[in-house]
This record gives C-alpha cells, structure tokens and sequence, in this order.
C-alpha cells in the first residue's frame, strides 16, 4: 500500500536533483530525471523552485562576493562560531577560501563556462574572470600572488608599491606597478597579456625580448599600455606587439560578454565561441578558413553561425544540441 | 547544465520566487477545504515551469496567483465542494499591488545580501560545503578532494543547503539577523557586472 508523496520528501528529492543538475547529469541520470518528474506534477514544479534558488545563487555569484559570513552572524553566537571555526587546518583553508584571509592559504576563485565573475581583493585590486577561468589568490604581508591556472582574466591592480602584485601564468611572471592588464591561459596556446593601463613587467626563466631590437633587461620585459606579450611556446622568448585602441577594445570585449573577430577564420571563430557555451558550432571543413570579421554576443553562437551564414552565404542550421555552418 | 530553458529559472526566480511567501499567506487565509496549500503552490511553479513562454506574461505576480486559485479551484471541483463565491472570485482577481522594481543596482545588493545571510545561517558541515562549491565555485570534484570527502557526500550536503535556501526564500523567513547589522565586508563590485548565460 503506497502512501503519497508529501511536500516536504517532494522538496527534498528536488533538492537533490537540483544538486546533481548542477554538477552536470549524465544520460543515464537524465532519463532517471524525466520519469522522476513525470511521475507527478509537484516534483516538476518542486525542481522548478528549487533550480530557480540555485539560479539565485549563481546570480549573487556574478555580482562579486568576496563577502565574510563572520560579519553576518550576530555577536552573540560566539560559541558557536568557535566551534564552526575551530578546525585548524580546515577552518584556515576554508576561510581563506571565502576572502577572510586568515592565512596564506590560496583562495580559490572560479568562473565557470558561460560566467564572468567580478572579485573585489581585500586591498582594493579587482580581478574580473572570463568564462571557464580559475585563480588562486595568496595576499601575504609583503606580496600579492595571484595564478592564473586557466582561462582568462582581467586584472585592475591597486597601486602599493610595498606590496607587489604578481600574476603567475605557466612559467610567465608578470609584475604590475598599479595597472590594468589581462592575462590569458589556455591550454596549448601561449600565455598571452595586454596591458590597458601602466606598466607590467613579464618575465621567463630567461627571457629575450624580440621587438624591434631593442635593448631589455635580458630576464624581463617591459609592457606598456596598448602592448602585448605572447610568452613563446617554443622558447623562453617574450614577443611583443602594439595594439591599436580598436584592437585592444576587442581584446577586452570578453568583459562585456562580446567577441571580436578580425578576419578570423571560421573553425578558430567556432573554437573560440567554445570557451564560452557548451552549443557547439561544427565548421564544415569546406568553409573552415572562410574569415569573419565583426563583434557577436559570446553567449550566443546561433545568432554568430547566423550572421556569418548571411554574410559569407553559407547555410547555418540546428543539428542537435550543436549548430552546424555549411557551404 | 540546467534542465529547461535555463532563461526560465531566472524569470521564476526574478518575477515568481519573491511572491511565493504572498502565495501562501492569501491561499491559507482562504481555508480552502481538502485543499493542501503546499501541494498548490508546488503544481504553480510546475505550470509556470511548462510554459511555452512568459514574455506576453505583463504581471508575473497576478498570473502566480491566478494559476494557484485555478488550481486550487480545481482540487475542490475533484472533491465536488464547489462554493458559488469562490468561483466568481477567479474572475474578480485584481492584480495584487505590483511594487515598481527598485533601482537595480540597490535591488541586486539587497538580493546579494539576502543570499549572504541565508548562506551564513546554514551550520556546520553543510555550511562549509555549500560556500566551497556555490559560491566559490568549485566544482563537486574538487570540494570532495579539498575537505576529503566523497563526492556523494558533497552532492547531499549542496542538496540540503539548497532544501534550507528553497524554504527561506520560499516562506520569506527572517533570517537571524536584525536590521541592524554590521557593514559586512562585502567589497562592493567597482562594476556592477552581471553576465550570466546559458545557450
């Protein structure tokens, strides 16, 4: 004899679905999801509340926190707090993991694919993460440590000249004196860092420079505003390059969740869209090195295979969860 | 990856999650018999979930309402109580007082911090896991790596923070915290940035 379902064990189930949504189901987990909902129409709506708080969430996410949870607890829970806090090691890494910055213990900060997230540092220094990027942040007495262990992000550093603030990124170092500059990583490309304001330093385990001949500090090289570096693959060399204000805003348009191209061939454009949605655009490799030129919303690669099937006349169709480009 | 047109979540958490507590106080105050106030609202977010779309829909607050009542109007039809006032009373809904929305930048830190709070009154484990993986964003992987748990256990822990969350919200329950609370250390955005989506 069944007995129905109350709303609580409903809310419950929904929760734990929402849970596993979010670290991503497989096909398995997702036929599992649809006959759980289908069974009966409170589970479909439990789950649509509860996948709702958790868009809450990611959206408090994208507004910055760097927020202290001690400095929302009322005085009074001292014991408590205490308790919470108590573990050593533990409550270290985890406070540190949330900004409070007792230990040099790394915070850890993520975007994931299809987020920019802004990060307010303690000292005032700004970190602005693309999609799919990942730092560690060591702020300790005498310096400001951050990695760039992937992705891409845009660093706007508070000036202190006691307190160096340094960008690790593979075997590159880049030191700023009161900037704003990115830092791009992605895997099997070069790092690769454009400054917008004031002057960074980069430097490789031994560094040449390679612009124009002229003379450098043979460990490190200097970068000015409008100037990118390419740490090179193949050597310790750091090449650089002027940009002209038109390159360097599309550079940056990632900020303000655009993309530009420059007579951009299609399969990199198509690549390129990948950092940021999980809708692939599959290139026919007939028009793969037709180029494209122009500034598209990230997040929206149809409306990009669109506009490049009208401009360059191909034919721009859905095919799955993918959209395909061909002749 | 959100099941559903992900825009979909955040429209019910913009225009619907916010009136769930209003939902509840005017069907409870009705004492419709035979009729489970929870269950109702649940089958609105399932209706409002299943919608084709909600751009026509002008007054997400006045479609909530109308959907639960018909709802509720329904389950009493099923039970054959059918009051004459309360069927005409569908068609005499009037739009409930449609706040105008506030500012945005002061409405998404009000939000900010709202989410803050109900974050900061989960306890102890459950707490430490939920910060780890939604708002540090780490993934399920590697919080189970860090606190040397399995990943199962994250999975539950997330689940029961987001069961705590959903009630909060849902019932609009004060959180511990008087009005008067200290100036958090939240480090205000210099920008105010919100690109969050999902093709």
């Amino acid at each position: 004899m069944s007995v129905r379902e109350n709303h609580i064990e409903i809310d419950r189930a929904a929760a734990l679905w929402a849970s596993r949504i979010d670290r991503g189901l497989n096909s398995g987990e997702a036929t599992a999801l649809e006959a759980w909902k289908a069974a009966d129409t409170r589970r479909n709506g439990a789950l649509a509340r509860a996948l709702a708080v958790m868009d809450q969430l990611d959206r408090a996410q994208a507004l910055g926190t760097n927020y202290d949870p001690q400095a929302f607890r009322p005085p009074a829970n001292i014991n408590r707090r205490a308790a919470l806090w108590g573990g050593g090691a533990l409550a270290a890494s985890v406070a540190a993991a949330i900004g409070v910055g007792l230990s040099t213990r790394p915070a850890y900060y993520v975007a994931r694919k299809g987020q920019v997230r802004l990060i307010s540092l303690a000292d005032g220094s700004v970190v602005t993460l693309n999609s799919a990027s990942k730092v560690a942040v060591r702020y300790s007495e005498g310096a400001r440590d951050v990695t760039l262990l992937e992705g891409e992000a845009l660093f706007d550093v508070a000036k202190n000249p006691d307190r160096p603030f340094t960008v690790y990124s593979g075997d590159a170092r880049v030191r700023a004196v009161g900037t704003s500059f990115t830092v791009r990583r992605l895997a099997d490309r070069p790092t690769q860092v454009v400054v917008r304001e004031g002057v960074v330093e980069v430097s490789r385990p031994a560094a040449r420079t390679r612009m124009g001949g002229k003379p450098q500090n043979p460990t490190a090289v200097r970068l000015v505003a409008n100037e990118m570096a390419t740490a090179d693959a193949a050597s310790t060399a750091v090449e650089t390059v002027a940009l002209s204000p038109v390159d360097l805003q599309q550079q940056l348009a990632w900020k303000d969740g655009m993309i530009a191209f420059k007579r951009t061939r299609l399969s990199d454009a198509a690549a390129e869209f990948a950092r940021y949605s999980d809708t692939p655009i599959l290139v026919d490799p007939a028009v793969a090195d037709r180029t494209i030129t122009g500034l598209f919303s990230a997040y929206n690669p149809a409306e990009f295979a669109q506009s490049a099937a009208l401009s360059l006349d191909l034919t721009a169709q859905r095919d799955g969860a993918a959209v395909r480009l061909t002749p | 990856m959100h099941v559903g047109p992900p825009n979909r979540s955040r429209w019910l958490a913009v225009e619907i999650l916010p009136h769930e507590p209003a939902l509840r106080a005017w069907l409870t105050a009705k004492r419709l018999p035979g009729v489970e106030v929870e269950d109702i609202i649940q089958d609105t977010y399932s209706v409002l979930v299943d919608l084709e779309a909600v751009d026509h829909i002008t007054h997400p607050k006045t479609y909530m309402f109308r959907t639960a009542y018909s709802l509720a109007v329904n389950q009493l039809r099923r039970q054959r109580i059918v009051a004459i006032e309360m069927v005409a009373e569908i068609d005499a809904i009037s739009p409930p007082d449609e706040t105008p929305s506030v500012e945005r930048q002061v409405a998404d830190r009000q939000e900010l911090r709202r989410v803050a709070e109900a974050i900061a009154d989960l306890k102890g484990r459950t707490r430490e896991i939920f910060i780890l993986r939604k708002i540090e964003g780490m993934s399920q992987r590697e919080v189970a790596k860090r606190l040397g748990v399995t990943e199962g256990v994250v999975e539950k822990q997330v689940a029961k923070g987001l069961e705590t969350l959903v009630r909060l919200f849902g019932r609009g329950k004060k959180t511990s915290h008087t009005s008067k609370t200290q100036d958090a250390k939240i480090a205000a955005p210099a920008v105010e940035s919100e690109i969050s989506k999902r093709s």
